[in-house]
């Protein structure tokens, strides 16, 4: 009987060369996908929606009296008799840190999904990195990269995970400071107790965090029956079960407990909690994460 | 394994079963093997885990159900037999099988036939030579001794008979081959029923003291026979017995059956508890009665059981005697004028030659009639009254009239049913006070029951009976103040009947009554012919060919090959094969030949103190079983079951929402496949196209106007272009559109396709051939139309007989063709008037008349503008080439010029040959218009 669910590619965690050039073959993919789906995002996201110091139009105002002549739109107050001034967008750089859990888990992938969670969770990060950059935010992954600003974020992203050897597992976010926001994606499948320790940090430093759980739909729905040995793939623990859809509804019950206390603990403190199943579209996350990033009242500066 | 009618054929296999053990053992130790998955979110699923138990093992119903299989296979290879067949002990050197086949073995012959195949098995298997004799077969038969397979093939062949079994000579055959087979054992497989010289047959059989004596016997007789069968004046009276020893009260069902094998009636006969002989009565009116074949036992599969009836039943000879001869003059005076009027639609008439009652009574009943009625006959002479008495004693039907010469002759004890008063009484005379009597109801008890009374009738002389106590009982009908009319009487097995009125109307106006008929035919009914009619005058034994058999499972079949003429009237003849039960005869009179006499009795078969040890075996069907392929199936069938538990065990089932794809995946290549084989059928169905066909069809598609290819290029040119233009010119005038025109070779295309076929005669065209020739005889016998063209209007000479070539031609090729008479087109022809109105015909030339078939039979005697007349003619004649007028090129111009070359010739010819097809198509539907106006006025308008 063919299985369920399977690791997408073989998995070494001591062979840090092995997954760097994995990933790095898989960067290019992930970055034409990922600016396939930012071209869907972006008309909404571009600005600060105000205006200000910026190099892009925003409005055309009447001129009012003291200001610099020199800001007057000449070309525009030649067509009638008002006078006008150029108003441009406000724009102003935040630093965004991304992070993406890449363990072993990460690369599983059920039959009934497109891509494995490792490959979402890439194609998800790299998404934000487009969109920051082209934005002039500043990124940075937490034990990678200190924040940086450029058009090519993304590719940049990209070329220091492929030359990072093996990225730990659990990044130390103590450097990460007030007013800057995070992107964490990974599956949260450690006991939700661990996953709060670690985040704790964040939330007494004031950094608002947005955390992406991506999600197999076997993992959620639990399709097994039968007798069967599950083998867990970071850890390689096994259990058998002999008649497994009878786990079925318990497990969906724990299943959903973990997901519904990390996603109230995130709304407690603010945060954004999106879940992301790799049988649906990446870009679902995405605007979801964009506009918790946007949201009316989070404006640069973190919450207030 | 006694306890089990158990056996095994290699019970050494047994010890297999030692092996479920090990089997146990091992299935308690795998379990199945696994789905192996890898599964991320471990950690949750192991809280959930700790609460359900692993099963390392299988389950204990999965073990047993795999145990339970293995030993069915371990039994099954053991080769076991249910009921196995205990091996007979023959013993001796040979075997001497006798079998009864007489009609008692017939029910249950399949049953001894298994007996007795077994006991030929075993002989067989031994190597022993078997003698094989039938008790009812001919003595004269082969009784061996064979070898086993042929004395099967002669078990086989053999069949019982609806005979008597005869075992004196068969059994005294068996001891003569005894005696060269020492050592033999005997086996008698009997049918329990005694016969004559049992004993003596049974001391022959086991002179030879063989070594053993194997004897079977049918557990009880339940044999019923039918005994008799009497058509007595209420019904049938049946008889039918059983063997003795039956303490049980028991009842059987008897039912009789028409010539056609339909059940007409039935009756329940009982027997009292241990009675041997149950009587009943088939009560059933007496015109069913005539219309018994057969009565027959129900439940009864053999001969004994079925009684076929002759013609006791059937149509009567009566006799007419009486004393006055000399009335011819005044017919309607003569005593058996009414008596012969009445009884001749219903009985057989004979009236003796002699008027000498000494003569003519014994002339009489040398004819054995059923009947004899006398009219007023008085004193009968001593030595013939001796032969009447006996007659009417053996169940002859005497009817008597009375009238002058019996009221003078006295009273007869025996010959009349009742006593007389001396004298006649006269009622209604001039010198009486009484009126003359009517006749009253009939009473109920005698057989004119039933009959309407004849209210209309009136008694005015009568002769009177003494009043006895008894007379009512045998009064069959009264006159109103309850003095008989008719009286009759039992006399041995025979009836006397008076009627106390005269033959003639002059004492009452009953003998010119509807009444009259009936009764004398209700006392024919009752009569009985006494013998057959071939058994006749001369005394002689006459020779009756079988006619219906009795088989021996009791049906009625034709004769069998071996069955012998009977001789008739030589005593009583036994059953034998040359003479098996059943009719004798043939259409006219037939006489029943029965197996049971009326005084046979069923008694069982006595056996014979031996010195040999007899064992004693069971009439049965080899009812052993090889059990091997039902525990061969029973594992298999496990063996499914476990795969299903396995597959279910395994999540298959649960996870089938998953697989749905893939299964409707195979249930389409499946059902592609089926749809691939049964479509295979369909393509070789559909492939039954003839050579000819696509032709054919193109030719009958559209109507096309054919000519003949005379194989002269110019001509058919011409002809095609002429039928070409004609069928342009068809299409532009009326509604016809003919299709292209059909070039046919007469000896080789299909005629029936074309209405009209254009035949141009070319005189240097070869000349058709006889079978060519013939082929268009029968186009035109079929209805079909030939249009002889000579084209030859002014090539002919000079002079009334000079002729062209072409119409020699014509002529040769109609000397062999059925040319009916021929005239030319009347002037109210039809085909003046088919569509439009021609005084002519002309073609190319002009003048030549067009011939058709002469309308000999048509009339116009109104002198109507169209002739009536059936039929289209076969034939027609023209010599003014019409192809030639109609020919067209493809531009449509005229390709040749008319002669004189006139523009409006051309049209005219073109108009005839619109006539003409449109005669061709409809017939004479033109001349039918003449009716119009009567149809219009008879639709009212």
């Amino acid at each position: 009987m063919a299985r369920i669910g399977e690791a997408s590619a073989p998995v070494a965690t001591s062979d840090a060369l092995a997954r760097g050039r994995l990933r790095a073959s898989l960067v290019p993919d992930l970055l034409v996908e990922a600016r396939r789906i930012v071209n869907t995002v972006i008309a909404g996201w571009h600005g600060r929606k105000k205006r200000g110091i910026g190099e892009n139009f925003w409005q055309f105002r009447p001129y009012v009296q003291g200001e610099a002549m020199a800001r007057i739109d000449w070309r525009r107050s030649a067509r009638d008799d008002h006078t006008y001034v150029r108003d441009r967008e406000w724009e102003a750089a935040h630093t965004v840190w991304l992070w993406a859990d890449l363990s072993p888990s990460m690369l599983y992938k059920s039959k009934s999904a497109t891509v494995s969670k490792e490959s979402r969770a890439l194609v998800l990060i790299f998404a934000l990195a487009e969109l920051l950059s082209r934005s002039g935010e500043r990124i940075a992954w937490p034990g990678l990269t200190d924040p940086f600003s450029a058009r090519n974020g993304a590719e940049r992203l990209g070329s220091h995970l492929a030359q990072a050897m093996s990225p730990p597992p659990k990044p130390d976010l103590s450097g990460i400071r007030r007013f800057s926001d995070i992107v964490i994606v990974g599956d949260f499948l450690d006991p939700v107790e661990e996953t709060m320790a670690w985040l704790d940090t964040l939330a007494r430093h004031g950094a608002r965090a947005h955390l992406i759980e991506v999600a197999d739909p076997a993992e959620e729905s639990f399709p097994y029956a039968g007798r069967t040995e599950f083998t867990d793939p970071e850890t390689g623990d096994k259990l058998t079960a002999g008649r497994a859809e009878q786990l079925a509804e318990d497990y969906r019950n724990l299943y959903s407990a973990r997901r519904h206390e990390l996603a109230s603990w995130c709304k407690r403190l603010g945060w954004s909690y999106t879940v992301n199943h790799t049988d649906r579209l990446a870009s679902d996350a995405l605007v979801h994460v964009h506009l918790a990033l946007t949201a009316e009242g989070h404006g640069p500066g973190g919450r207030r | 394994m006694s306890w089990l009618p158990l056996s095994f054929g290699a019970p050494a296999v047994l010890w297999g079963l030692l092996a479920l053990p090990v089997i146990w053992w091992l299935l308690r130790l795998t379990p199945p093997k696994p789905q192996a998955e890898i599964f991320p979110p471990l950690k949750i699923l192991a809280k959930v885990f700790k609460k359900e138990e692993t099963p390392h093992q299988s389950p204990w119903w999965l073990t047993l159900l795999r145990l339970l299989m293995a030993a069915l296979v371990v039994l099954a290879l053991a080769e076991p037999i249910f009921n196995p067949r205990e091996k007979l002990p023959t013993g001796g050197t040979a075997l001497a099988l006798v079998v009864d086949n007489g009609w008692a073995s017939a029910p249950d012959w399949k049953r001894r036939t298994a007996t007795a195949e077994r006991l030929i098995a075993d002989a067989g298997a031994d190597g022993q030579p078997v003698v094989l004799a039938f008790t009812a077969e001919k003595p004269n038969a082969e009784i061996g001794p064979f070898d086993a397979q042929a004395a099967l093939d002669r078990l086989r062949a053999a069949e019982p008979r609806p005979v008597p079994t005869d075992r004196g000579p068969v059994y005294a055959r068996v001891a003569t081959v005894l005696a060269t087979l020492p050592g033999a054992s005997v086996a008698v497989l009997d049918d329990g029923l005694a016969s004559a010289g049992d004993e003596q047959a049974f001391s022959t059989l086991f002179g030879q003291s063989p070594p053993n004596v194997l004897w079977a016997s049918p557990e009880r007789l339940d044999a019923r026979g039918l005994t008799s069968a009497e058509n007595e004046m209420e019904g049938f009276a049946l008889t039918a017995i059983r063997a003795p020893g039956d303490p049980a009260p028991g009842a059987v069902t008897a039912g009789a059956f028409d010539d056609k094998g339909r059940r007409i009636a039935d009756a329940t006969l009982t027997f009292a508890p241990g009675e041997t002989v149950a009587t009943g009565t088939m009560t059933v009116p007496f015109e069913l009665r005539n219309d018994f074949a057969s009565i027959a036992l129900d439940g009864q599969a053999q001969a004994g059981a079925v009684r076929v009836l002759d013609d006791s039943s059937k149509r009567r000879r009566v006799g007419l005697l009486s004393q006055s001869d000399a009335d011819d003059s005044q017919p309607l005076l003569a005593p058996l004028y009414y008596i012969r009027r009445a009884l001749e639609p219903f009985a057989d008439l004979s009236e003796p030659a002699s008027s000498d009652l000494a003569e003519a009574i014994p002339q009489l009943i040398d004819q054995k009639p059923a009947m004899i009625v006398m009219a007023d006959v008085g004193t009968i002479p001593p030595q013939a009254r001796e032969r009447l008495l006996k007659w009417l004693n053996d169940g002859g039907t005497l009817v008597r009239f009375a009238g002058s010469r019996l009221a003078a002759a006295g009273n007869d004890e025996e010959l009349l049913p009742v006593r007389l008063r001396l004298g006649e009484r006269s009622l209604g005379g001039a010198l009486s006070w009484t009126a003359p009597q009517p006749v009253s109801d009939f009473p109920a008890s005698g057989p004119f029951g039933d009959l309407a009374p004849p209210n209309e009738v009136t008694v005015s002389r009568q002769v009177l009976a003494e009043p006895t106590p008894d007379l009512a009982q045998s009064t069959w009908a009264n006159l109103a103040d309850g003095t008989p009319l008719v009286t009759g009487a039992r006399r041995g097995k025979g009836t006397l009947v008076l009627f106390h009125i005269a033959p003639q109307a002059t004492w009452s106006n009953l003998p010119i009554s509807g009444s009259f008929v009936e009764m004398l035919r209700r006392i024919v009914q009752l009569s009985r012919n006494q013998g057959t009619a071939t058994a006749g005058t001369e005394g002689k034994p006459a020779s009756l060919a079988p006619f219906r058999m009795i088989s021996a499972e009791g049906r009625i079949v034709p004769p069998p090959p071996d069955a012998r003429p009977l001789l008739a009237g030589a005593g009583t003849l036994p059953v034998t094969l040359e003479n098996p039960p059943g009719l004798y005869g043939s259409e006219e009179g037939v006489l029943a030949h029965n197996l049971l006499k009326s005084d046979s009795t069923l008694s069982p078969l006595v056996r014979p103190q031996l010195s040999a040890p007899v064992t004693e075996i069971r009439y049965a069907f080899d009812e052993s079983r090889d059990l091997k392929g039902p525990l061969v199936a029973g594992a298999l069938a496990l063996m499914a079951l476990d795969t299903l538990a396995v597959l279910w065990m395994g999540g298959m089932f649960s996870r089938r929402g998953a697989r749905r794809a893939r299964t409707a995946g195979t249930a389409a290549a499946v059902l592609l496949c089926l749809g691939a084989l049964l479509a295979q059928p369909d393509h070789a169905r559909a492939d039954d196209t003839k050579p000819g066909d696509l032709e054919a069809v193109e030719a009958i598609s559209r109507t096309r106007i054919a000519y003949v290819l005379t194989g002269q290029a110019s001509v058919d040119a011409t002809s095609r272009a002429g039928i070409t233009g004609l069928t342009k010119f068809l299409v532009e005038k009326t509604a016809l559109e003919p299709g292209e025109p059909a070039g046919i070779d007469i000896a080789k295309d299909e005629l029936a396709f074309y209405p009209l076929i254009y035949w141009p005669i070319d005189p240097a065209a070869a000349m058709p051939s006889e079978a060519a020739i013939a082929r268009v005889d029968a186009y035109m016998k079929q209805g079909g139309t030939v249009l002889f063209d000579t084209r030859d209007q002014f090539a002919n000479g000079i002079g009334a007989d000079s002729a062209s070539p072409a119409t020699e031609r014509l002529r040769d090729i109609l000397a062999n063709l059925n040319v009916p008479p021929l005239e030319p087109v009347p002037a109210d022809h039809v085909l003046t008037k088919a569509f439009f109105i021609l005084p002519e015909f002309p073609g190319r030339f002009n003048g030549s008349p067009l011939w058709v078939e002469a309308s000999l039979e048509a009339s116009n005697a109104e002198g109507r503008p169209v002739r009536t007349g059936d039929g289209v003619t076969p034939i027609m004649i023209t010599a003014n080439d019409f192809a030639g007028a109609w020919a067209v090129d493809e531009n449509g111009e005229p390709m040749l010029p008319t002669v004189p070359s006139d523009p409006m010739q051309r049209v005219y010819a073109l108009r005839a040959g619109v006539n003409i097809m449109m005669y061709m198509l409809t017939g004479n539907y033109k001349s039918d218009q003449v009716h119009v106006p009567v149809l219009l006025e008879r639709l009212g308008q």
